[in-house]
C-alpha cells in the first residue's frame, strides 16, 4: 500500500479565491507531471467551506491511488493551508499548483528539472499579460521589497513553484503569507531561481483591488521587513528609533527652557512644550519595547532556528593502525 | 575527545593550510586527544576545497560548510554543535593567533578555570582602524558589564564545553560570550598570547563595531540584571514618572485654584503624558514577567552552581 513518492503536488482551493473548472485542470496536471517521469502524489486541500469542489474531488480521487484530499473546517490563509497540506505529503519534492490557471501547466517538468542545484524554483510569468495597471501595481510591489530587504524576486505571486522537503521542514509558515515563502527560504540560505514560464492566457487580469487589501499588503510588508531584518536583534530597531526621538524631544525641552529662563518666554501657554514631552515618552516607550523584545530573543534563542548547515565532511580512517591522537 | 578546537573561515583560502600546520606542530607538542573543527562560513573563494583536501588527508580534521554567509557568531555556533570535545578552543581562521598558545591555556582550564581569554599584548594593527575602536570596545565592557576583561576582541580562547552550551548565541553574541559566561559566575583568567601581523586578504571588521557593543551590551546587562528586580526594571522608571506624573497634577490643581483664566492645557496635557508613560511601563513589567515565565531559558537555570558537598 504505501508507496514512496518522489515528487508531492499540492493544489490548494481557497474559499476566498476564484478557481478554474476542476477536472480538465487537474487532467492537465497529471498529464504534465507523467512527463517528469517521478513518482508522484497529489495533496488537495480545501481552505474552507466549498461541498461542490469537494464533491468532484473525490470523485477524481476514486479512480486514483495517489490523491489524498484535506479539508480545514473553515478559513485559514494560504500559508496555512499549505503547512497543512505539507504534514500531509511524503514526496521527497513539493511542488505547488494553483487552482487556476496562472502558468501554462506544460511548464512543469521544465520547472522541476531546474532544481537540480537550487532548493526553489518559482515560475515567473514573463511575459506578462495582465493589464497595464496590474504590472504596474505587482512592479511596484516587488520594488519596495527590493528596497526595504533587499533582494529581487519578479513574481511573488506566483504560486507555481517547486522546492525540497527540507525548506518547508525549516520555515514555519502561517496566516495568509504564501508569497513570502521565497523570501524566508532566501533569508535562511536556501537557493531560490526564478525562471521564465508562459502565463497561461486566461490568467488576465485588470483590476484595482479594494483599499483594504493594499492597507493589508502594506503592513504585512513593514511586519515582514522587521522580522526579516531584526528578528535577533529588536532593541537594534526599537532602541535606536527610541533614542533618537527621545533625542529630538530633549533638545526641544532644553531649547525652551533657556528660551524661560534667559527670556522670559512663559511656557504655559505654548503648545510645543507637549510636543517635547510627547516625544520624550513615545522615545522611552520605543527603547522599553525592544527590551521586551530583546527579553523574548533571549528566552527563545535555544529554539530559533535560523541557519543551515549544508554538510559536514569528515573522513574517517579505514584503519585503526593509523591512529594518531591518544 | 579531549578537545575541539573550532575555527571560523570566511574567504581564507590561503590561510587554511598554514593554520592547519600550525595547529597540528602546536599539538604534536600536547598529549591531547583533538579534532579540528573548520567552519566554512560559505565563502566566495576555494576555501571549502581547500578545507576538504585537508579532511581527506586528516581524520581529525571535520568541515562544516553552512549554507549561506551567516556570520562568525554562527559559524562558531555550527561549529560548537558539530563539537564532541570537553573543551573548546576558538580561533580566527587569518593566522594572527599562534596555536602555540592552546598548551598553556589548556593549563589554566585543567588548574580549575572554565574559560581563558587571550590577551594580545603586542598587536599588530593599524592603530587608529583597529587598536582604538578595540580600546573603546574593552573600556565598555569592563564599565557596564564590571568583569575585568582586558582583551575582548581577541579570538583565541578556551573554554569548558559545558560552560559555552548552556548559552544561546545569537546576533554578535560571539563576542560576549566568556562575558555572559563571567556574569553567571564561571571562573575566568586571561593569559598573554602572541598575535602575528595578517598575512593573507582583508581583515573584516572596522569601526562599526563600537555601535554594535554598546547595544548588545545594554540588553545583555538588562537581560541579564533586570530578571529579579521589580517588573524587570521597568518598575524604577515607573515610579519617577508616576511621582513626576502627581506633582504636575498637584501643581496644576494648585494653579487653577489661585489664578483662574491661567492657561491650563500645556499643564494638563504634561501631567498626563507622564501618567500614561507611568502606567504604560507597569504593563510592559507584567508583560516581560509573562514572557519570561513562558520562555523556556531561565537566567537563574545558568548560573553557575557548585555543589560544595554531595
Amino acid at each position: 500500500m504505501s508507496k514512496v513518492y518522489d515528487l508531492s503536488a499540492i493544489v490548494i482551493y481557497y474559499q476566498k479565491y476564484e478557481y478554474d473548472e476542476i477536472k480538465p485542470l487537474i487532467e492537465s496536471y497529471k498529464t504534465n507531471l507523467d512527463k517528469t517521469n517521478l513518482n508522484y502524489e497529489i495533496v488537495f486541500v480545501i481552505d474552507g467551506n466549498m461541498p461542490e469542489v469537494l464533491e468532484e474531488i473525490k470523485s477524481i480521487a476514486q479512480n486514483n491511488d495517489n490523491i489524498k484530499i484535506i479539508k480545514l473546517g473553515r478559513w485559514f490563509g494560504d500559508a496555512t493551508s499549505l503547512q497543512a497540506g505539507f504534514e500531509a505529503t511524503e514526496g521527497k519534492l513539493i511542488i505547488t499548483l494553483p487552482s487556476f490557471q496562472q502558468v501554462e501547466a506544460d511548464e512543469i517538468p521544465k520547472l522541476v528539472e531546474n532544481l537540480e542545484g537550487n532548493d526553489m524554483v518559482i515560475g515567473w510569468r514573463w511575459p506578462r499579460i495582465d493589464g497595464f495597471l496590474n504590472n504596474l501595481q505587482s512592479k511596484f510591489f516587488n520594488y519596495l521589497i527590493k528596497a526595504f530587504i533587499g533582494t529581487k524576486f519578479h513574481d511573488l505571486k506566483s504560486n507555481f513553484r517547486v522546492f525540497k522537503r527540507e525548506v518547508l521542514d525549516n520555515i514555519y509558515m502561517y496566516g495568509d503569507q504564501d508569497r513570502f515563502l521565497p523570501l524566508w527560504a532566501w533569508r535562511l540560505g536556501y537557493k531560490v531561481k526564478e525562471i521564465k514560464v508562459k502565463q497561461h492566457k486566461t490568467d488576465f487580469r485588470q483590476k484595482l483591488y479594494p483599499v483594504k487589501s493594499y492597507v493589508t499588503r502594506g503592513l504585512e510588508l513593514i511586519s515582514l521587513f522587521f522580522l526579516i531584518k531584526f528578528t535577533k536583534k529588536p532593541i537594534r530597531f526599537f532602541g535606536s528609533s527610541g533614542l533618537i526621538i527621545f533625542t529630538l524631544g530633549s533638545m526641544i525641552g532644553l531649547f525652551l527652557f533657556i528660551q524661560r529662563i534667559f527670556w522670559d518666554i512663559p511656557l504655559a501657554d505654548r503648545p510645543i512644550v507637549l510636543v517635547s514631552i510627547l516625544l520624550i515618552v513615545f522615545g522611552i516607550l520605543s527603547f522599553a519595547i525592544g527590551l521586551v523584545g530583546e527579553l523574548i530573543i533571549f528566552t527563545h534563542a535555544k529554539d530559533i532556528k535560523d541557519y543551515i548547515i549544508e554538510d559536514v565532511y569528515q573522513y574517517p580512517k579505514k584503519d585503526d593502525s593509523n591512529k594518531k591522537a591518544s | 575527545m579531549d578537545l575541539s578546537i573550532v575555527i571560523p573561515f570566511y574567504n581564507e583560502e590561503d590561510s587554511i593550510r598554514p593554520l592547519y600546520d600550525a595547529v597540528t606542530d602546536a599539538m604534536s607538542k600536547l598529549d591531547y586527544s583533538y579534532e579540528l573543527i573548520l567552519v566554512d562560513d560559505s565563502s566566495k573563494d576555494n576555501t571549502l576545497k581547500n578545507a576538504v583536501d585537508l579532511a581527506k588527508e586528516d581524520e581529525r580534521v571535520k568541515v562544516v560548510k553552512l549554507k549561506k554567509n551567516y556570520g562568525q557568531t554562527t559559524g562558531l555556533h555550527a561549529g560548537f554543535q558539530n563539537a564532541i570535545g570537553k573543551y573548546i578552543v576558538t580561533m580566527d581562521g587569518d593566522l594572527q593567533n599562534d596555536p602555540s598558545d592552546i598548551g598553556d591555556m589548556m593549563e589554566k582550564l585543567h588548574e580549575g578555570n572554565d574559560i581563558c581569554l587571550g590577551w594580545r599584548v603586542q598587536r599588530q594593527d593599524g592603530a587608529f582602524t583597529r587598536l582604538l575602536p578595540s580600546k573603546i570596545a574593552n573600556w565598555l565592557v569592563r564599565n557596564v558589564t564590571g568583569i575585568p576583561v582586558k582583551d575582548n576582541g581577541c579570538a583565541i580562547r578556551s573554554y569548558k564545553a559545558e560552560t559555552i552550551n548552556k548559552f544561546p548565541m545569537y546576533s554578535e553574541m560571539h563576542r560576549l560570550l566568556p562575558v555572559i559566561n563571567a556574569l553567571t559566575g564561571a571562573s575566568f583568567t586571561q593569559i598573554p598570547v602572541k598575535h602575528h601581523a595578517r598575512q593573507f586578504g582583508e581583515s573584516k571588521y572596522g569601526l562599526s563595531r563600537i555601535y554594535k557593543v554598546i547595544i548588545d551590551l545594554i540588553s545583555l546587562k538588562t537581560v541579564f540584571s533586570s530578571f529579579n528586580k521589580p517588573l524587570f526594571g521597568f518598575g524604577t522608571i515607573a515610579v519617577i514618572s508616576g511621582i513626576l506624573f502627581l506633582l504636575t497634577s498637584i501643581g496644576t490643581s494648585f494653579v487653577w485654584w489661585n489664578n483662574p483664566g491661567y492657561p491650563l492645557v500645556v499643564l494638563l496635557g504634561t501631567s498626563a503624558l507622564l501618567g500614561i508613560l507611568s502606567f504604560t511601563l507597569v504593563f510592559l513589567g507584567i508583560l516581560c514577567h509573562l514572557i519570561y515565565k513562558s520562555g523556556n531559558l531561565k537566567i537563574e537555570k545558568m548560573y553557575k552552581l557548585k555543589t560544595i558537598r554531595k
